[in-house]
This record gives structure tokens, C-alpha cells and sequence, in this order.
């Protein structure tokens, strides 16, 4: 039945090797997905947006969402469970489409991820200057740049530092800032009605799937764990674990977190669509207006975090890129102290910070500049997922594992997202984020074509991950003859 | 380390689940490096969903692994585990070395082997009896020999089973062990004073392969407690020198 055992050759050591190989805690794996979804910021913000759509039905919408995340997670763990990787949805693209499509969805994330922490700095600075105001601060165009500076420069300093100690800010600062939120959201929901409800116009069907894709945008950066492969302690347990487990726990707290903001509005005209700051008006109407204060904390917390978990990703994206040969190799070097990808660090954060300062300083009003950032970051992620779910099954055919439910789970949620997709492009339409994607996405293709051009080896041989090395192989077998 | 739990009453097919992982485990010893998930399946004519899964928790708990064409499995290093290490006498001439050693100081000086992920005393110093060879295998994170391991390994947590107190030295808690073994680590010797036995103490240096630099056995010596926290900067430079020396013999 079989020609004698194939032994490939084993490298004596990992092709990205330099980053501290297996010594996260899964609770420190964990930790970085939820705060790249940062559920808490989502929690605040999310329903209201959704229910513009899905008025009545905005609890729905979030439930469909997050089975859709779920599908998504799952697509995810047929690679996660098999592979380590650092480079996250790219790395794993690359085992299943072709060198372009992988090449994509690195674009995609390089996108996203930029995008998500520019964002996350954005919102930090937003909240903080808001609490800053409230406690009877200076109103200044200066205390917003001042903070994405220093919130920028810490995140990257942490992350330089080692990435258990990041790690560990992140697990600490989530738990403080989703503690905070369950309890202003339980007082929130324990508090009486306002009055007799109003009849709610029905959403309809329709209202509740145009509800889907703000309340989809809620999730992005769930999938971090999948950057810290080669990091994290029983990868092939932890990664896939972590990602589904925090599509789940944002979808519960975003659940929750409609569900009181809906029944709160219920004995308001328009209800929740029509409010601007939904829980500051909820707590002054429950006669808490501490509690104000209180979320501007948390959810600063919440975007420093989120910040300091994407650029971790975003540096390990770079540094795959450049292991793969298709960006500047010096991005793919590592600190040998702290065994971080610390050229990939030192170039991208500054880059944000100045870039993001600059903006907020020449006057650019900070909540239409986050709602920006987070669109053109959806954008970048919508186009990562649909191409790791559509190289899932392709992956398991390739490797001969392939199983009905994988098929399904693909023909079920690529159809979704690519309708996600078109309505995303079509909602954005005549505004400047497809001016910006249409720009980015020109700049992938020359890159691409650079790197088709100058490296053509390399771009066919994309995809490094953690492979196993002779070091992990039981018996003299491992070591390659 | 996993903290305990309350075993879960086996059920229903779960029996019949844990002797399929185990044939899964003996058709890979069996075929070799480099059989498939397709080629088990149909070996053990076992469901292949059934397969893949087994196959996966396997390799989640790295008692398998996968080969970097992401189709064929070996066997992990963990796997090792499962197995009773086999006590090789060394050679002569590494015996020699060590007796040398011996014959220079007043301490205790004890050869360990660390194959299968264990402490393995391979020539223990006859004049100085050491500690209890079950004991040292079981609990590597009291001794310096296997303080010496564990700092070789990044996933040494999963080495260290219970973090019992011996003495009133022992190191009780996660963080200060893994301080610990960062020291060992950094600096290239392990000691441990009282934390096994209260009147002794052991110091230990690495005998790594001269090659790839992987470590393949630990030289020790034991002495008085209180004695093993001075710096003892020439035993040390003695220590290493017979390391050195080992090296070539043992690797």
C-alpha cells in the first residue's frame, strides 16, 4: 500500500525563527484577539449604528453576526489547528490559493491592521480627551495629538519590549475595561423603563441583513491569535480556541449590549437609531451620570489595548512578508534580546503616529476620522476573510483531509461575504474611502508586480509558517540525513 | 503544568475514542516518519473525519507532529514521554573525565543524561550517594540538574507535573521558578541550595553538543548548602572545563 515512508528533509530550525518560539500562555493568546475585536469599544458604539438599519431587529442582526463570525473562525481553525503561523490570515491563505490571492490577503491585512490600530489611536484619543473635558480639563486640539503620541509610542515600546509583556498589558487592560462595561450595561438594563413603550417600526427582513455588516465590523481583529502561531504554547490548540472563543464571547457582549440599548430606547422616538451617545443618555436618564465617566475610562482602556494587540499583528505580518522575500528583508529581522520583529516595529508605529497626529492637528474632527479608519479597515479585513475561507477547503484537499463540513461551511459563508463585500463597496460609494481603497489597492498591484518582476522565486514559494524542525521530532529520524 | 481538575467519568464511545488515539499513535511508530492521514485512515480502517480529528488532538497535544509538507505525521518529542528512558552506561573515556573530576574536589560529582525529557543519572558519584534517582526524574524543578533542563526547553512548564515543597527552600510558586530558570538560562549554570535536602545543594553546568550546541548532559557537583551560594568562581571554572571536555564524548 506504501512505497516506504517519504522523510522530507527537516530544517534544523524554523524559517521564522528569531521570535520566542511556544512561550505564551493561551490566556495571553486570547487576550490579544478580544482586544483586537476590543468588544468593549464595539459594545458602546456598534448598536446604534446598527440599528439605523435594523431598527427593532438590531439584537438580530448582531446574533446572525456572529454566527457569520463563527463560520468564519471556523474556516480559520482547519489551518490553525494544523499549522503555526506568524503572518495570520496571509500565512495561511498562502497553503491553500495561489501565491497572488495570499499575496492579497497580506495587502489586505497590512491594510486592515493599519487601519484598525490607526483607528484604535483615534478612538483612545476621542474618549480621553472627552474624559479629560468632562473632569474639568483644557479643550485643546493638543491633548488628542498629545494622546496618540503617547498612546501610539507606549504600544510600540511594549511591543518592542517582548511580546508576554505586551501580552500581559492587554490581558489586564481588557479585563478591567470589559469588567467596567458589564457593570454600566447591568445597571443600564436593571434600570426601569422611562416610560410606556412605543411601537417600534419592523425592520423587516431586509432592515436586519443591512444591519449584518455594521454589526460584522464589530468583530474585525478576532482573528490576532492567528499572528502568534509560533509564540503561542500548544499552538495547534490555543490559536484555534482563542479565535473562536472570542468570536463568540464579543458576540454575546455586543448581544448584550444591544439588548439593553434597544430596550433603554424603547419609550423614544426614533428609539436607538436616533441617538447620538446612547449609553451617556441612558445613564443621565437612570440617574447615574458617574457612570459617564466611567465608559470614557473603559473604553479608552479598551482602544489602548485594541491598539497595542494590532500593532503586534500588523509588525508580524510585515516581518512574514519580508521572510517570504516580497517586502524589505530588514523588516523580517528580530531583536535578539526581546526576539520581536523590532525593524517592522520601530518603522510602522512611528509612521501611524505622525501620520495620525499630523491629521488630528491640521483640524481633521476626531469622530468622522475614526468612522473613516474603521471603514477602510473593514474593507481590508472582508477581503482577508473571504479569501482564508475560500482557501480552507482548498488547503484540506491539497494536504488529502478534506471533510463535507469544511465544503459547507466555505459554500455557506464566501457567498455571504462576498454580498458583504459588494454592499460594503456600494455604501461607501462617492466617499473618499473608495478613493483610498481604489489608491491602496493600486499600490498592491504594483507591488506585486515589482515583487512578480525582481523576485519571481520568491513570490512562487510565498507562505512561511512555523514549520515542524528536527528539534521537535522524536528518534534520529528528525535530523535531516 | 495544568491545574487540577475533576477527572470527567469516561462515557459512552469516549473508551473506544482513547484506543483509536492509541492506534493512531502505534500506526505512526509503526509506518514511520511521513505517513498520511489518508494512509492511517485506510490502515486502521478507521473513518477518515474520525482520523483527522484523533490526528489533530494529537498533534495539538504534540505527541504527533506534522512534517513541513503539512500531509505527514511523526512522532512528537513529547511522545518521548510516554517511554521508560534507557540508562546508557557512558564511555570510558567520558567516565574517565568525570572521575577526574572527582579526584580534584571534596564534593559530590554526578553525570546526568537528559534524553527523553528527563533526568537520567548516568554515573552518579559512588562516594557520595545522590538523591533518590525517582525522585530527580519526577520533580526536575528542585534539582540543579534539572533546573538545566528545564531552561533548555521553552515549553518547560509542561515539564514541571507539581511544584512540591521538599524544604523549607524549596521554590513554591510559578513566577519564582521561572525566574529561575531564566537565570539558569542567562547564565549558563543552575544551583539550588537546600531546596531538596536542607543541608545540600548542588551547582550544574550544561555538556552541550559540540556541533549544534543542543544539550545532551549535565555535570554536577553537590556540596553543603551553605557552601553552594558563594560564588565558587574556580569550582565553576573547574565545573566547566570538565563540561568542555565531556562534550566530544558525549555528543
Amino acid at each position: 500500500m506504501r512505497d516506504g515512508p517519504v522523510l522530507p528533509r527537516l530544517r534544523e530550525r524554523s524559517p521564522v525563527h528569531g521570535l520566542r518560539r511556544r512561550g505564551l500562555a493561551p490566556l495571553e493568546v486570547f487576550a490579544q484577539s478580544v482586544s483586537g475585536a476590543a468588544p468593549s469599544a464595539a459594545m458602546a458604539a456598534t448598536p446604534a449604528i446598527v440599528a439605523a438599519s435594523a431598527g427593532g431587529g438590531t439584537v438580530w442582526s448582531f446574533v446572525v453576526a456572529t454566527g457569520l463570525a463563527l463560520l468564519v473562525a471556523s474556516c480559520i481553525a482547519r489551518f490553525t489547528r494544523r499549522m503555526a503561523a506568524t503572518g495570520g490570515l496571509y500565512s495561511l491563505t498562502a497553503k491553500g490559493l495561489n501565491p497572488g490571492a495570499a499575496f492579497a490577503s497580506g495587502a489586505a491585512l497590512l491594510v486592515g491592521y493599519g487601519m484598525l490600530a490607526a483607528a484604535a489611536l483615534t478612538g483612545g484619543a476621542t474618549y480621553l480627551q472627552t474624559l479629560v473635558a468632562r473632569l474639568g480639563g483644557p479643550v485643546s486640539v493638543w491633548v488628542p495629538v498629545g494622546a496618540v503620541v503617547a498612546v501610539g509610542l507606549a504600544a510600540g515600546a511594549l511591543a518592542l519590549r517582548g511580546v508576554r509583556l505586551s501580552a500581559r498589558v492587554v490581558l489586564l487592560v481588557e479585563l478591567v475595561s470589559i469588567t467596567l462595561m458589564l457593570v454600566i450595561f447591568g445597571l443600564l438594563l436593571a434600570a426601569p423603563p422611562a416610560g410606556p413603550e412605543l411601537p417600534q417600526p419592523s425592520p423587516g427582513l431586509g432592515g436586519i441583513v443591512a444591519g449584518v455588516l455594521p454589526a460584522l465590523a464589530a468583530f474585525i481583529g478576532f482573528e490576532i491569535a492567528t499572528a502568534l502561531g509560533s509564540e503561542a504554547r500548544r499552538p495547534f490548540r490555543t490559536v484555534p480556541r482563542a479565535v473562536t472563543w472570542t468570536a463568540a464571547v464579543s458576540g454575546l457582549l455586543c448581544v448584550f449590549a444591544a439588548q439593553t440599548q434597544v430596550v433603554g430606547f424603547a419609550s423614544v422616538p426614533g428609539g436607538l437609531a436616533a441617538q447620538d451617545a446612547p449609553v451617556p443618555t441612558l445613564a443621565a436618564a437612570g440617574g447615574w451620570p458617574w457612570l459617564t465617566p466611567l465608559l470614557d475610562l473603559g473604553l479608552t482602556m479598551s482602544f489602548f489595548a485594541c491598539a497595542l494587540a494590532t500593532t503586534n499583528a500588523l509588525a508580524r505580518v510585515l516581518f512574514s512578508l519580508a521572510r517570504d522575500g516580497v517586502a524589505p528583508r530588514a523588516f523580517g529581522r528580530t531583536h535578539p534580546r526581546f526576539a520581536t520583529p523590532h525593524v517592522a516595529i520601530a518603522v510602522v508605529v512611528p509612521v501611524l503616529v505622525v501620520g495620525l497626529a499630523a491629521t488630528v492637528a491640521a483640524g481633521m474632527a476626531l469622530a468622522p476620522l475614526l468612522v473613516f479608519l474603521l471603514t477602510v479597515a473593514t474593507g481590508g479585513f472582508l477581503v482577508a476573510y473571504l479569501l482564508v475561507c475560500l482557501a480552507a477547503p482548498v488547503f484540506l484537499r491539497r494536504i488529502g483531509e478534506l471533510t463535507w463540513p469544511a465544503v459547507a461551511a466555505t459554500a455557506v459563508i464566501v457567498p455571504i461575504l462576498l454580498a458583504a463585500l459588494v454592499a460594503y463597496v456600494v455604501a461607501s460609494g462617492g466617499t473618499p474611502v473608495v478613493v483610498v481603497l481604489a489608491a491602496l489597492a493600486a499600490t498592491a498591484v504594483a507591488w506585486f508586480v515589482w515583487a512578480r518582476l525582481r523576485r519571481p522565486a520568491e513570490v512562487a514559494a510565498i507562505g512561511v509558517y512555523d514549520e515542524t524542525v528536527a528539534a521537535d521530532v522524536l528518534g534520529d529520524t528528525g535530523r535531516a540525513a | 503544568m495544568t491545574t487540577p481538575r475533576d477527572p470527567l467519568p469516561l462515557s459512552g464511545r469516549q473508551p473506544r475514542a482513547v484506543r483509536s488515539a492509541l492506534a493512531v499513535l502505534e500506526e505512526v511508530v509503526a509506518a514511520g516518519p511521513g505517513i498520511t492521514a489518508k494512509e492511517i485512515s485506510a490502515a486502521l480502517k478507521m473513518p477518515q473525519a474520525t482520523t483527522y480529528r484523533l490526528l489533530n488532538l494529537l498533534v495539538g497535544e504534540e505527541y504527533l507532529v506534522r512534517l513541513p509538507d503539512l500531509k505527514g505525521f511523526a512522532l512528537g518529542r513529547r511522545a518521548a514521554r510516554l517511554a521508560v528512558p534507557v540508562t546508557t552506561t557512558p564511555p570510558t573515556a567520558a567516565r574517565a573525565v568525570v572521575d577526574h573530576l572527582r579526584g580534584l574536589v571534596r564534593w559530590g560529582v554526578h553525570l546526568a543524561s537528559f534524553g527523553a525529557g528527563q533526568v537520567t543519572l548516568v554515573d552518579p558519584d559512588p562516594d557520595h550517594p545522590p538523591s533518590d534517582a525517582a525522585l530527580l526524574a519526577r520533580y526536575p524543578q528542585v534539582s540543579a540538574l534539572g533546573r538545566l533542563l528545564l531552561a533548555d526547553q521553552p515549553e518547560w512548564r509542561a515539564l514541571v507535573r507539581e511544584l512540591r515543597v521538599f524544604t523549607e527552600h524549596t521554590v513554591s510558586s510559578t513566577s519564582e521558578l521561572a525566574a529561575r530558570i531564566d537565570e539558569v538560562a542567562h547564565d549558563g549554570i543552575a544551583r539550588q541550595c537546600g531546596e531538596l535536602r536542607a543541608d545540600r545543594g548542588c551547582l550544574a553546568v550544561p555538556v552541550r553538543a559540540p556541533g549544534d550546541g543542543r544539550l545532551v548532559a549535565g555535570l554536577a557537583l553537590s556540596g553543603p548548602a551553605n557552601r553552594v551560594a558563594d560564588p565558587n568562581t574556580e569550582l565553576v571554572a573547574l565545573l566547566r572545563e570538565h563540561a568542555d571536555r565531556l562534550a566530544p564524548l558525549l555528543a
